[in-house]
């Protein structure tokens, strides 16, 4: 058994429970194993608190104490969001027209539609997860929304040419008003839902919200606009995300201190 | 399973019966929580803050936060890696906090900030004084683990992360107890710092 080996071990022992054969076996003949072992096995002092002070906490909850419903399962703020992303994709197509979708090829139809699903699954998930805390995270919500962006930078670049295109920033902010019109209300819409559960970090959950959000309008461009400049694309489509992403984090920076109040307040 | 592990999970399965009691509003439910909960919670934010006085702040203030969002627990979760990421949440904020007086304290006496972990290092175990010494994720996986006794799935859901992330962390911080542990090992330590 190895040093390494050995850290797994005493990451996953219990408490002081006896070493496995093995791992008896190194720490044995490993200096510097054994006394790290020796260091933690003699921390297992449990410290005495006042009885005074767990009253006194026993008597505030107890003193509030009601019935609560538990959060109902993902799934359903799954598809809660899910509908919601559809809904306001089909009124945009609806209400702006579906040109874009007619002139890109099959291929750049399933790269970037595909994405835009993909990610849309993982944030919605994310976001889902973040309501509760102590959930379980296959990708960390710190790095998620970043690696989102990357990739449809990657997806964009790698299916879209550069064209000549006139008017490159009058065209250009009129997609981004498109886009932003549909994604900020929909980041609105779905930050009252989250707010249906525990928000440990508002500044995370804002990114997931404001990234899902500008999904919604980043797809709807995709639907309505026939302009297949891969800058433009990467301008002001990209673009709706990004400053979706980042009204989010505002949102959350001002829940965050709103909270910070109210819990200064309670205490 | 070996007999502590059986009598953990007895435990555990009473903590999140009892919490489910609590949710139905049960007083000798919230109160048992609080009994079996409040001892290894306070040890939680005393092996990272080094000062009791914030230790026990922070332990009302986590009861009070679990209590307003008590109804996000589902009975079908493991109940520990709940209550530690919203008590990890309770010792950013207080951190946080500590920063904003201590930056006014310093303008309004133009005085050096002194951090507040280092008020008062003496009651300190052998093993925290060492642990005191990590960086602030790899000390949060280290106490978590090997303090409040969670699996590294429990630290993983309690800290947002992944298994392999929390294996890494709690690798680097076993590696660097070690180099520092070959400089200065237990006895010496010991005879340096307190009341054991």
């Amino acid at each position: 058994m190895t040093c390494r080996q050995m850290d797994n071990m005493i990451s996953s022992r219990y408490g002081n429970s006896p070493l496995p054969p093995e791992a008896a076996e190194h720490v044995a003949g490993c200096q510097r194993c054994h006394t790290l072992v020796r260091l933690l096995d003699e921390n297992r002092e449990i410290p005495s608190l006042s009885h005074k002070q767990l009253k006194r906490i026993q008597a505030a909850l107890i003193e509030n104490i009601s019935p609560v419903r538990p959060l109902p399962p993902s799934g359903i703020f799954l598809v809660a969001f899910a509908l919601i992303f559809l809904s306001v994709v089909i009124v945009g197509s609806i209400r702006l027209g579906v040109s874009g979708w007619d002139v890109l090829r099959m291929e750049q139809k399933i790269a970037v539609f595909a994405t835009l699903v993909a990610s849309a699954v993982v944030l919605a998930l994310s976001m889902v997860r973040q309501m509760v805390p102590g959930s379980k995270h296959a990708v960390s919500p710190t790095i998620l929304p970043i690696v989102i962006l990357l990739a449809l930078v990657l997806v964009i670049v790698a299916v879209f040419r550069s064209e000549q295109e006139s008017a490159f920033v009058m065209n250009g902010l009129m997609c981004m008003r498109n886009g932003l019109v549909y994604s900020i209300p929909t980041a609105l819409l779905f930050w009252m839902l989250l707010r249906r559960g525990a928000i440990l970090f508002p500044k995370l959950v804002g990114a997931a919200a404001g990234g899902f959000a500008g999904l919604i309008g980043l797809s709807v461009l995709e639907i309505k606009c026939p302009n297949l400049n891969e800058y433009h694309i990467l301008v002001w489509h990209w673009g709706v995300i990004l400053i979706s992403s980042l009204a989010g984090v505002a949102l959350g920076t001002v829940a965050e201190y709103i909270d910070r109040r109210k819990n200064h307040r309670i205490s | 399973m070996q007999s502590g592990e059986s009598a953990s999970a007895s435990t555990t399965a009473e903590i999140e019966q009892l919490m489910k009691q609590y949710q139905q509003a049960d007083p000798a439910a919230a109160a048992a929580l609080v009994e079996l909960l409040s001892p290894q919670l306070y040890r939680f934010f005393a092996s990272q803050m080094g000062s009791r006085t914030d230790a026990e702040d922070m332990l009302q203030d986590v009861w009070l936060r679990i209590h307003r969002v008590r109804h996000t627990y589902r009975p079908s979760e493991p109940l520990l890696p709940w209550v530690y990421a919203i008590a990890r949440r309770v010792r950013v904020d207080s951190y946080r906090k500590r920063q904003r007086i201590a930056s006014r304290e310093t303008s309004a006496y133009a005085l050096p900030e002194v951090p507040a972990n280092e008020e008062d290092t003496s009651h300190l175990s052998p093993f925290e004084e060492l642990v005191a010494s990590l960086p602030e994720s790899q000390r949060e996986v280290l106490t978590m683990l090997k303090v409040n006794g969670l699996s590294i799935e429990e630290v993983a859901r309690a800290t947002s992360s992944t298994v392999g992330a929390v294996k890494q962390k709690a690798h680097r911080a076993y590696e660097r107890l070690r180099k520092l542990l070959d400089q200065a090992p237990i006895p010496q330590r010991a005879r340096k710092g307190v009341a054991q």
